[in-house]
Protein backbone atom coordinates (compact mmCIF):
# COMPACT_ATOMS: atom_id res chain seq x y z
CA UNK A 1 0.00 0.00 0.00
CA UNK A 2 2.81 2.31 0.86
CA UNK A 3 4.74 1.25 -2.05
CA UNK A 4 1.62 2.24 -4.41
CA UNK A 5 1.60 5.36 -2.63
CA UNK A 6 5.39 6.28 -3.76
CA UNK A 7 4.57 4.93 -7.49
CA UNK A 8 1.92 7.24 -7.63
CA UNK A 9 3.58 10.38 -6.51
CA UNK A 10 6.30 9.90 -8.39
CA UNK A 11 4.13 9.39 -11.45
CA UNK A 12 2.32 12.58 -10.17
CA UNK A 13 5.87 14.09 -10.45
CA UNK A 14 7.24 13.26 -13.74
CA UNK A 15 3.84 14.12 -15.25
CA UNK A 16 4.18 17.77 -13.36
CA UNK A 17 7.41 17.69 -14.68
CA UNK A 18 6.64 17.44 -18.19
CA UNK A 19 5.30 20.37 -19.47
CA UNK A 20 8.89 21.96 -17.97
CA UNK A 21 10.92 19.41 -19.81
CA UNK A 22 8.94 20.10 -23.48
CA UNK A 23 9.28 23.98 -22.16
CA UNK A 24 12.94 24.03 -22.28
CA UNK A 25 13.15 21.84 -25.45
CA UNK A 26 11.19 24.58 -27.42
CA UNK A 27 12.84 27.39 -26.25
CA UNK A 28 13.27 29.47 -28.91
CA UNK A 29 16.50 31.21 -29.53
CA UNK A 30 17.35 34.16 -28.09
CA UNK A 31 15.85 37.03 -29.91
CA UNK A 32 18.61 39.02 -32.41
CA UNK A 33 20.60 36.19 -32.70
CA UNK A 34 20.26 34.13 -35.74
CA UNK A 35 21.72 30.39 -35.67
CA UNK A 36 24.40 29.59 -38.57
CA UNK A 37 24.12 26.22 -40.24
CA UNK A 38 27.64 25.11 -40.71
CA UNK A 39 29.86 26.85 -43.77
CA UNK A 40 29.26 25.12 -47.16
CA UNK A 41 32.51 23.97 -48.59
CA UNK A 42 33.08 26.39 -51.83
CA UNK A 43 31.36 24.99 -54.79
CA UNK A 44 32.21 26.86 -58.39
CA UNK A 45 29.60 28.00 -60.74
CA UNK A 46 29.16 26.32 -63.88
CA UNK A 47 26.08 27.43 -64.32
CA UNK A 48 25.06 28.05 -68.32
CA UNK A 49 25.05 26.64 -71.22
CA UNK A 50 28.48 26.39 -73.06
CA UNK A 51 29.22 26.66 -76.58
CA UNK A 52 32.18 26.62 -79.19
CA UNK A 53 34.04 29.73 -78.58
CA UNK A 54 35.27 29.81 -82.28
CA UNK A 55 38.74 27.58 -82.71
CA UNK A 56 38.77 24.15 -84.10
CA UNK A 57 40.08 21.38 -82.04
CA UNK A 58 39.95 18.54 -83.70
CA UNK A 59 42.16 16.59 -80.90
CA UNK A 60 44.14 16.87 -77.77
CA UNK A 61 47.37 16.51 -78.71
CA UNK A 62 48.45 19.99 -77.32
CA UNK A 63 51.04 20.27 -80.44
CA UNK A 64 48.91 19.97 -82.89
CA UNK A 65 45.18 20.87 -82.00
CA UNK A 66 44.08 21.00 -85.49
CA UNK A 67 45.21 17.52 -86.42
CA UNK A 68 47.21 18.90 -88.98
CA UNK A 69 49.98 15.86 -88.60
CA UNK A 70 48.14 13.50 -86.92
CA UNK A 71 50.44 10.35 -87.38
CA UNK A 72 52.63 12.02 -85.20
CA UNK A 73 50.64 11.11 -82.16
CA UNK A 74 52.79 9.15 -79.71
CA UNK A 75 50.51 6.00 -80.76
CA UNK A 76 52.14 2.72 -79.91
CA UNK A 77 51.71 0.06 -81.70
CA UNK A 78 48.33 -1.09 -81.18
CA UNK A 79 47.34 2.20 -81.79
CA UNK A 80 48.64 2.86 -85.27
CA UNK A 81 47.41 0.07 -86.45
CA UNK A 82 43.87 1.10 -85.71
CA UNK A 83 44.50 4.68 -86.46
CA UNK A 84 45.60 3.84 -89.79
CA UNK A 85 42.86 2.18 -90.56
CA UNK A 86 40.32 4.76 -89.86
CA UNK A 87 38.83 6.65 -92.41
CA UNK A 88 37.81 10.12 -90.47
CA UNK A 89 35.49 12.90 -91.53
CA UNK A 90 37.75 15.71 -90.40
CA UNK A 91 41.27 17.25 -90.31
CA UNK A 92 44.79 16.17 -92.55
CA UNK A 93 42.96 12.87 -93.53
CA UNK A 94 39.20 13.50 -93.82
CA UNK A 95 37.08 11.69 -96.66
CA UNK A 96 33.85 10.89 -97.81
CA UNK A 97 34.54 7.80 -98.98
CA UNK A 98 34.50 4.84 -97.36
CA UNK A 99 34.18 6.70 -93.78
CA UNK A 100 33.86 4.44 -90.90
CA UNK A 101 33.89 6.94 -88.13
CA UNK A 102 31.82 5.36 -85.51
CA UNK A 103 29.23 8.40 -84.94
CA UNK A 104 28.87 9.06 -88.46
CA UNK A 105 28.47 5.68 -89.87
CA UNK A 106 26.29 4.13 -86.58
CA UNK A 107 25.20 6.89 -84.58
CA UNK A 108 27.26 5.10 -81.90
CA UNK A 109 27.70 8.44 -78.84
CA UNK A 110 31.24 10.27 -79.53
CA UNK A 111 32.10 9.14 -76.28
CA UNK A 112 33.93 11.42 -73.37
CA UNK A 113 36.44 13.46 -74.41
CA UNK A 114 35.32 13.44 -78.46
CA UNK A 115 32.05 14.98 -77.56
CA UNK A 116 33.97 18.42 -76.78
CA UNK A 117 35.20 18.66 -80.12
CA UNK A 118 31.77 19.33 -81.83
CA UNK A 119 30.46 22.50 -82.36
CA UNK A 120 27.45 21.60 -79.94
CA UNK A 121 26.62 22.83 -76.83
CA UNK A 122 26.80 21.05 -73.03
CA UNK A 123 25.62 22.50 -69.76
CA UNK A 124 26.29 21.14 -66.34
CA UNK A 125 23.36 20.53 -63.33
CA UNK A 126 25.40 20.48 -60.12
CA UNK A 127 23.81 18.71 -57.20
CA UNK A 128 25.59 18.05 -53.95
CA UNK A 129 26.62 14.45 -54.35
CA UNK A 130 26.68 14.26 -58.20
CA UNK A 131 26.98 16.48 -61.01
CA UNK A 132 25.53 15.89 -64.49
CA UNK A 133 26.86 16.91 -67.37
CA UNK A 134 24.05 17.32 -70.81
CA UNK A 135 25.77 17.29 -74.05
CA UNK A 136 23.67 18.66 -76.98
CA UNK A 137 25.42 16.53 -79.48
CA UNK A 138 23.41 12.82 -79.94
CA UNK A 139 21.52 14.20 -76.32
CA UNK A 140 23.74 11.92 -74.41
CA UNK A 141 24.14 12.53 -70.92
CA UNK A 142 26.76 11.56 -68.24
CA UNK A 143 26.68 11.53 -64.17
CA UNK A 144 30.02 12.39 -61.95
CA UNK A 145 29.61 10.99 -58.34
CA UNK A 146 31.10 13.77 -56.52
CA UNK A 147 33.93 12.63 -53.43
CA UNK A 148 33.34 9.30 -54.04
CA UNK A 149 35.78 6.49 -54.94
CA UNK A 150 35.51 4.84 -58.45
CA UNK A 151 34.85 1.01 -57.85
CA UNK A 152 36.81 -2.03 -57.84
CA UNK A 153 35.58 -3.53 -60.88
CA UNK A 154 33.69 -0.96 -63.07
CA UNK A 155 31.89 -2.09 -66.61
CA UNK A 156 33.45 -1.16 -69.60
CA UNK A 157 30.63 1.43 -70.86
CA UNK A 158 30.91 3.84 -73.55
CA UNK A 159 31.04 6.95 -70.90
CA UNK A 160 33.13 5.18 -68.23
CA UNK A 161 32.75 5.58 -64.45
CA UNK A 162 33.05 9.21 -63.37
CA UNK A 163 34.10 10.63 -59.94
CA UNK A 164 34.55 14.18 -58.80
CA UNK A 165 35.78 17.03 -56.78
CA UNK A 166 36.51 20.44 -56.63
CA UNK A 167 39.65 21.75 -56.23
CA UNK A 168 38.98 25.23 -55.66
CA UNK A 169 37.32 27.21 -58.48
CA UNK A 170 38.15 23.66 -60.34
CA UNK A 171 35.57 20.61 -61.23
CA UNK A 172 38.39 17.45 -61.50
CA UNK A 173 36.26 14.36 -63.41
CA UNK A 174 38.10 11.08 -63.22
CA UNK A 175 37.06 8.64 -65.46
CA UNK A 176 38.05 5.04 -65.75
CA UNK A 177 35.79 1.95 -66.81
CA UNK A 178 35.30 2.78 -71.10
CA UNK A 179 34.82 0.60 -73.59
CA UNK A 180 36.96 0.67 -76.84
CA UNK A 181 33.95 1.89 -79.15
CA UNK A 182 34.42 5.45 -79.42
CA UNK A 183 37.36 6.90 -81.00
CA UNK A 184 39.75 9.89 -78.63
CA UNK A 185 38.92 12.37 -81.18
CA UNK A 186 37.43 13.84 -84.69
CA UNK A 187 41.13 12.01 -86.25
CA UNK A 188 40.51 8.69 -85.70
CA UNK A 189 43.04 8.23 -83.09
CA UNK A 190 41.74 5.06 -80.71
CA UNK A 191 41.98 4.32 -77.36
CA UNK A 192 41.84 1.08 -74.95
CA UNK A 193 39.50 0.00 -72.58
CA UNK A 194 42.72 1.16 -70.27
CA UNK A 195 41.84 4.77 -70.95
CA UNK A 196 41.68 6.91 -67.77
CA UNK A 197 40.78 10.29 -68.56
CA UNK A 198 40.96 13.40 -66.51
CA UNK A 199 39.26 16.55 -67.13
CA UNK A 200 39.25 20.09 -65.33
CA UNK A 201 36.56 22.06 -65.90
CA UNK A 202 37.49 26.10 -65.05
CA UNK A 203 35.59 29.05 -65.17
CA UNK A 204 38.11 31.89 -66.33
CA UNK A 205 35.34 34.45 -66.27
CA UNK A 206 31.72 34.19 -65.99
CA UNK A 207 31.21 33.69 -70.37
CA UNK A 208 34.64 31.63 -70.51
CA UNK A 209 35.22 27.96 -69.54
CA UNK A 210 38.52 26.35 -69.84
CA UNK A 211 38.67 22.62 -70.35
CA UNK A 212 41.76 20.93 -69.79
CA UNK A 213 41.51 17.16 -70.93
CA UNK A 214 44.58 14.40 -69.78
CA UNK A 215 44.73 11.52 -71.56
CA UNK A 216 46.52 8.24 -69.84
CA UNK A 217 46.16 5.27 -71.69
CA UNK A 218 49.63 2.73 -71.86
CA UNK A 219 48.32 0.51 -73.82
CA UNK A 220 47.29 2.88 -77.18
CA UNK A 221 49.95 5.57 -76.05
CA UNK A 222 53.55 6.07 -75.29
CA UNK A 223 53.12 8.73 -73.02
CA UNK A 224 50.31 10.82 -71.51
CA UNK A 225 49.31 14.13 -73.05
CA UNK A 226 47.11 17.28 -72.14
CA UNK A 227 44.72 19.19 -74.56
CA UNK A 228 42.74 22.38 -73.98
CA UNK A 229 39.40 23.95 -75.15
CA UNK A 230 37.93 26.61 -74.04
CA UNK A 231 33.93 27.51 -74.61
CA UNK A 232 31.96 30.17 -74.28
CA UNK A 233 28.91 31.36 -72.69
CA UNK A 234 26.06 31.07 -74.84
CA UNK A 235 22.26 32.29 -75.14
CA UNK A 236 21.40 30.22 -77.58
CA UNK A 237 18.89 27.31 -75.63
CA UNK A 238 20.48 23.54 -76.45
CA UNK A 239 18.58 22.19 -79.01
CA UNK A 240 17.68 18.26 -80.70
CA UNK A 241 21.01 17.25 -81.66
CA UNK A 242 19.59 13.63 -81.97
CA UNK A 243 21.53 11.27 -84.24
CA UNK A 244 19.20 9.14 -85.65
CA UNK A 245 20.03 5.97 -88.13
CA UNK A 246 17.43 6.86 -90.73
CA UNK A 247 18.22 10.17 -91.09
CA UNK A 248 21.70 9.70 -91.13
CA UNK A 249 21.90 7.09 -93.72
CA UNK A 250 19.58 9.23 -95.74
CA UNK A 251 21.78 12.00 -95.78
CA UNK A 252 24.41 9.51 -96.97
CA UNK A 253 22.91 8.55 -99.74
CA UNK A 254 21.82 12.07 -100.93
CA UNK A 255 24.53 14.29 -100.17
CA UNK A 256 27.93 11.88 -99.28
CA UNK A 257 27.73 9.40 -101.67
CA UNK A 258 27.36 11.02 -105.25
CA UNK A 259 30.22 13.14 -103.88
CA UNK A 260 32.30 10.12 -103.88
CA UNK A 261 31.32 8.52 -107.19
CA UNK A 262 33.91 9.20 -110.44
CA UNK A 263 31.89 11.97 -112.73
CA UNK B 1 29.67 14.61 -117.16
CA UNK B 2 31.02 17.57 -115.00
CA UNK B 3 27.91 20.29 -114.50
CA UNK B 4 27.70 23.31 -116.14
CA UNK B 5 25.21 25.65 -114.47
CA UNK B 6 23.89 28.81 -117.25
CA UNK B 7 24.23 31.25 -115.54
CA UNK B 8 27.38 30.51 -113.04
CA UNK B 9 28.81 32.82 -111.25
CA UNK B 10 32.45 31.22 -110.48
CA UNK B 11 34.01 33.73 -107.18
CA UNK B 12 37.36 32.93 -105.96
CA UNK B 13 36.06 34.88 -102.75
CA UNK B 14 33.15 34.13 -100.54
CA UNK B 15 34.80 31.32 -99.27
CA UNK B 16 33.77 29.73 -95.65
CA UNK B 17 36.02 31.82 -93.52
CA UNK B 18 36.54 28.72 -91.06
CA UNK B 19 37.74 26.92 -93.97
CA UNK B 20 39.21 24.49 -91.62
CA UNK B 21 36.47 24.48 -88.80
CA UNK B 22 34.52 21.10 -88.05
CA UNK B 23 31.19 20.47 -89.61
CA UNK B 24 28.46 19.61 -86.96
CA UNK B 25 28.75 15.96 -88.09
CA UNK B 26 31.33 16.38 -91.33
CA UNK B 27 33.90 17.64 -92.78
CA UNK B 28 34.79 19.27 -96.21
CA UNK B 29 36.81 16.37 -97.88
CA UNK B 30 34.32 15.88 -100.90
CA UNK B 31 34.00 19.84 -101.62
CA UNK B 32 36.49 22.09 -103.84
CA UNK B 33 36.33 24.93 -100.81
CA UNK B 34 38.12 27.14 -103.18
CA UNK B 35 35.26 27.41 -106.08
CA UNK B 36 31.67 29.07 -105.12
CA UNK B 37 29.36 29.15 -107.61
CA UNK B 38 26.18 29.94 -108.15
CA UNK B 39 23.19 27.69 -108.20
CA UNK B 40 19.96 29.05 -109.66
CA UNK B 41 16.89 27.50 -110.35
CA UNK B 42 13.71 26.19 -108.14
CA UNK B 43 13.26 24.47 -104.92
CA UNK B 44 11.66 21.14 -104.88
CA UNK B 45 11.87 20.42 -101.40
CA UNK B 46 13.81 21.43 -98.07
CA UNK B 47 14.53 19.36 -95.74
CA UNK B 48 14.92 20.62 -92.01
CA UNK B 49 16.59 17.46 -90.24
CA UNK B 50 19.33 16.32 -88.94
CA UNK B 51 22.28 15.56 -89.74
CA UNK B 52 22.09 18.56 -92.06
CA UNK B 53 19.39 20.63 -93.95
CA UNK B 54 18.99 20.14 -97.44
CA UNK B 55 18.14 22.37 -100.21
CA UNK B 56 17.11 19.89 -103.42
CA UNK B 57 17.01 22.60 -106.34
CA UNK B 58 16.15 22.16 -110.37
CA UNK B 59 18.49 23.98 -111.92
CA UNK B 60 18.57 24.67 -115.38
CA UNK B 61 22.54 23.10 -116.94
CA UNK B 62 24.05 25.05 -120.04
CA UNK B 63 22.31 22.84 -122.68
CA UNK B 64 19.01 23.53 -121.29
CA UNK B 65 18.90 20.13 -119.33
CA UNK B 66 17.64 20.24 -115.66
CA UNK B 67 20.29 19.90 -113.22
CA UNK B 68 19.03 18.52 -109.57
CA UNK B 69 21.30 20.18 -106.90
CA UNK B 70 21.34 19.12 -102.89
CA UNK B 71 22.72 21.80 -101.30
CA UNK B 72 23.77 20.99 -97.42
CA UNK B 73 23.43 23.40 -94.65
CA UNK B 74 23.72 23.18 -90.84
CA UNK B 75 22.03 20.71 -88.62
CA UNK B 76 18.31 22.45 -87.73
CA UNK B 77 19.36 23.70 -84.26
CA UNK B 78 22.44 25.64 -86.11
CA UNK B 79 20.64 27.49 -88.79
CA UNK B 80 17.62 28.11 -85.93
CA UNK B 81 21.14 29.91 -84.84
CA UNK B 82 21.56 31.33 -88.09
CA UNK B 83 18.10 32.69 -88.18
CA UNK B 84 16.69 30.65 -90.41
CA UNK B 85 13.19 28.19 -89.67
CA UNK B 86 11.74 25.36 -91.06
CA UNK B 87 9.69 27.97 -93.47
CA UNK B 88 12.64 30.09 -94.32
CA UNK B 89 12.32 28.79 -97.62
CA UNK B 90 9.29 26.41 -99.31
CA UNK B 91 8.88 24.36 -102.66
CA UNK B 92 8.43 26.24 -105.77
CA UNK B 93 10.47 29.28 -104.49
CA UNK B 94 13.29 30.82 -106.80
CA UNK B 95 16.33 30.58 -105.46
CA UNK B 96 19.67 31.65 -106.02
CA UNK B 97 22.13 29.90 -103.60
CA UNK B 98 25.92 30.44 -103.73
CA UNK B 99 27.52 26.73 -102.67
CA UNK B 100 30.80 25.43 -102.63
CA UNK B 101 30.57 22.50 -105.44
CA UNK B 102 31.17 18.87 -105.44
CA UNK B 103 34.71 18.31 -106.41
CA UNK B 104 33.82 15.43 -108.46
CA UNK B 105 31.44 17.83 -110.36
CA UNK B 106 28.30 16.05 -108.82
CA UNK B 107 25.29 18.24 -108.64
CA UNK B 108 25.94 18.36 -104.71
CA UNK B 109 27.38 21.31 -102.73
CA UNK B 110 28.27 22.89 -99.38
CA UNK B 111 25.86 26.16 -98.79
CA UNK B 112 26.13 26.45 -95.05
CA UNK B 113 28.84 24.91 -92.19
CA UNK B 114 27.48 25.17 -88.36
CA UNK B 115 25.52 28.53 -88.65
CA UNK B 116 27.53 30.45 -91.06
CA UNK B 117 25.75 30.33 -94.32
CA UNK B 118 26.80 31.36 -97.85
CA UNK B 119 24.61 33.83 -99.62
CA UNK B 120 21.17 32.52 -100.34
CA UNK B 121 18.24 34.72 -102.24
CA UNK B 122 14.86 33.25 -101.97
CA UNK B 123 11.93 35.61 -104.11
CA UNK B 124 14.53 38.50 -103.83
CA UNK B 125 15.34 38.18 -100.81
CA UNK B 126 18.47 37.43 -98.84
CA UNK B 127 18.40 35.04 -96.13
CA UNK B 128 20.62 35.24 -92.96
CA UNK B 129 23.99 34.46 -93.01
CA UNK B 130 25.09 34.76 -89.41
Amino acid sequence: MRDRSIVAALALLMTASLPLLWAQSSVPPEAGKIQKAPAAAHVPDFSGVWGPSGKTVNNWFPNDPRGQHPEQAPMTPWAEERFKAARPPFGANQTFEGINDPVQKYCDPPGVSRVYLYPWEFTFIQQQDVVYVLYEYTRTWRSIAMNKEHSKDPDSTWLGESVGRYEGDTLVVDTIGFNDKTWLDHLGHPHSEALHLVERFRRVDHNTLELQVTVDDPKAYTKSFTGTKVFSLSTSPMGEGICSMSETEAFQKNVIDPTTTKK
Amino acid sequence: MKSRLLPAVVLATALFTAASATYAHHGTAGYDMSKVITVKGTVTKFDWSNPHCVIYVDAKGENGDVQHWALELGAPTHMTRAGWTKSSIKPGDAIAADTHPAANGATIGTTGMQSSVLKVVVNGVTLSTK
